[in-house]
């Protein structure tokens, strides 16, 4: 049984990914959502390029954004030295570094999710709520919102998963710092390099297929029930 | 009273709409593409128009050249749909107590425990939209708009995704908003016999012009909004006197001027004056009354002009102070020998009538 037994490193490793993913998913929740919600309803001067925009990171090599977040946030970068100067604190090579790099990377997926689930919802129940005097805030709050929930919630599962699974822009931003930047995907690519490794590397790679799939099934789950509160699509003639 | 005045041009369609609208309700009435939704469009402040004004009750909701555009949730103009449009997550009574809870005290106009009532809502509460019939989904619409207390209810085309038996379920729900409920109401419909069942205020629209507005039977006898009838196959529209009733054989009996017309089995009181329409193909013409034959309707009248409309041939029959249409092939006016002047019988099967303005 010592074979599954997790070492201090390793229970490190996952504890870090599981509190990065958190607060990155957190972190892009609300401008996800509000790009979403942009590009689903709103019709403006820059609208495509803001849409290519969001979605750079899909298509980059993770290790493009990781280097321009180092140029950026590091210690001789434009916000990394402001940060340091004013606020006394620097992002470059900590843990917080990690959640803002997979941030940049789970980005877009929230946004499509958000997108998509927005442009579900009739705009004519939207438009029905403003008839009877609701202020289109309040009718983004009682009605878009609700309605969209099983796509942004899907969202937010594919951030989390996505922040799981972030490996280039994070060691490229970061590092791979055990302990402190030292995630679940650097860590199993650590135990690669090194002789013997291959045992604990084993064991990480299952946990990260566990974690993923249970990401999944909850998405699953929450999103059936979504729909099953609001009647399922078919039957809506 | 709503005093209405907009222009609006788009790519293949432009509308100028100029009217003033003081009935309580008003039936709108239009082929599709008349400007029947864009009318509504611009009252409820979904549609800016080009230019334009729209008082309600004298307060200005819009006027392009003093840069006034209430938006939509400042309007206060209640609307139902043709699909409902229920809010999906919500329960009936969350529903319809919706834009309720939005107004203060001073506001409101009614409770809900007396919409609930009106309309029989009571067991519905609990439910959610998608549980619902279509007749159930759009009286809780009906029930939702009411209680947001709008100033001006418009109904588009509520009826129009239910079957005939559903809308025979819902229609004394509306009579009893028209009859119990004091808002001025706009019903969008380009079925004429369910305006007709409302209101005989009725605003007739074609290509985006107003043609006709007042008491229907007035508004019948204006040439282009009969040319718009009689593109619907109602030709012979009729005012008659309801006479007699007669259950058992499924038909009634009512009065053209001094003729006695079989007409299908209706509601009302004798005495009472109904509108009925028939196309004029369902008129047939005969030189002299026939006998041994099912159709009951056998009118004497006077041959007016012939005339070509469309590759059909019509011919106006004058009896007394009408004038009915019927369209005859060539070969009748050959065979008949049909000219101006000449007596003839027009015959019509009491099937073939169509009685507006009853709920039968």
């Amino acid at each position: 049984m010592a074979i599954l037994q997790l070492s201090p490193e390793e229970i490190a490793a996952l504890w870090l990914s599981a509190k990065v993913a958190f607060f990155c998913t957190w972190l892009i929740l609300i401008p996800g959502v509000l790009l979403g919600w942009l590009l689903a309803r709103k019709r403006f001067f820059g609208k495509a390029l803001l849409d290519s925009l969001v979605h750079l990171p899909l298509v980059l090599p993770p290790v493009v954004p990781g280097f321009l977040l180092l140029l950026l946030f590091g210690s001789q970068g434009v916000l990394g030295k402001w940060l340091h100067e004013v606020l006394g604190i620097s992002i470059a090579f900590t843990w917080m570094g990690a959640v803002v790099a997979s941030a940049i990377m789970a980005l877009p997926l929230m946004v499509r999710s958000a997108r998509l689930a927005v442009s579900q919802v009739d705009h004519g129940l939207e438009l029905a709520a403003q008839s009877l005097g609701a202020h289109p805030l309040r009718v983004f709050f009682t009605i878009t919102l609700p309605l969209a929930l099983p796509g942004i919630l899907t969202g937010m599962v594919l951030a989390f998963s996505r922040s799981l699974g972030e490996f280039g822009a994070t060691i490229t931003f970061v590092g791979n710092i055990e302990g402190e930047t030292r995630t679940l995907p650097l860590a199993i690519y650590t135990y690669t390099q090194i002789p013997g490794g291959d045992v604990p590397a084993l064991r990480l790679v299952v946990l990260s297929l566990l974690l993923a799939f249970a990401a999944l099934y909850f998405s699953n789950v929450m999103e059936q029930r979504a729909l099953r509160r609001v009647g399922s699509r078919d039957d809506s003639a | 009273m709503i005093a209405l005045d907009f222009s609006l041009r788009r790519e293949a369609f432009s509308t100028h709409i100029k009217v003033t609208l003081d009935d309580r309700v008003t039936g709108v009435f239009g082929p599709s593409g008349a400007g029947k939704t864009t009318l509504l469009g611009i009252l409820a402040g979904l549609v800016k128009p080009d230019a334009g004004r729209l008082v309600l009750d004298g307060e200005c909701l819009l006027d392009t050249e003093r840069g006034i555009n209430l938006p939509l949730h400042q309007r206060r103009i209640g609307m139902v749909f043709q699909d409902s449009r229920l809010f999906p997550h919500l329960t009936v009574s969350r529903n319809l107590e919706y834009g309720y809870h939005l107004l203060t005290r001073e506001q409101r106009r009614f409770s809900p425990a007396q919409i609930i009532q009106l309309l029989e809502l009571g067991d519905l509460l609990g439910q959610r939209p998608h549980q619902l019939s279509g007749g159930q989904r759009q009286r809780v619409a009906l029930g939702r708009a009411l209680l947001s207390s709008p100033r001006l209810l418009l109904l588009d085309e509520p009826m129009a995704s239910l079957d005939v038996r559903l809308k025979m379920q819902i229609l004394p729900f509306m009579q009893r908003v028209r009859d119990e409920i004091d808002i001025p109401m706009l019903y969008v419909s380009h079925a004429i016999d369910e305006v007709l069942q409302l209101t005989s205020c009725m605003l007739v629209l074609e290509h985006g012009q107003v043609i006709g507005y007042g008491n229907f039977v007035d508004v019948m006898r204006d040439t282009q909004v009969l040319a718009l009838a009689r593109s619907l196959g109602m030709e012979n529209v009729m005012q008659v006197e309801l006479l007699s009733h007669h259950p058992a054989e499924g038909y009634s009996v009512a009065l053209l001027g001094q003729h006695r017309l079989c007409i299908p089995l209706s509601a009302g009181e004798p005495g009472e004056r109904i509108t009925i329409s028939t196309a004029a193909s369902n008129v047939a013409l005969a030189r002299e009354s026939v006998v041994g034959i099912s159709i009951q309707n056998q009118l004497p009248g006077t041959l007016g002009q012939l005339r070509q409309v469309d590759h059909r041939m019509l011919v106006d029959v004058v009896i007394d102070s009408h004038t009915l249409v019927a369209e005859v092939s060539a070969k009748s006016i050959q065979d008949l020998a049909l000219s101006p002047g000449m007596k003839v019988h027009a015959l019509m099967k009491t099937q073939a009538l169509h009685v507006y303005g009853q709920g039968v």
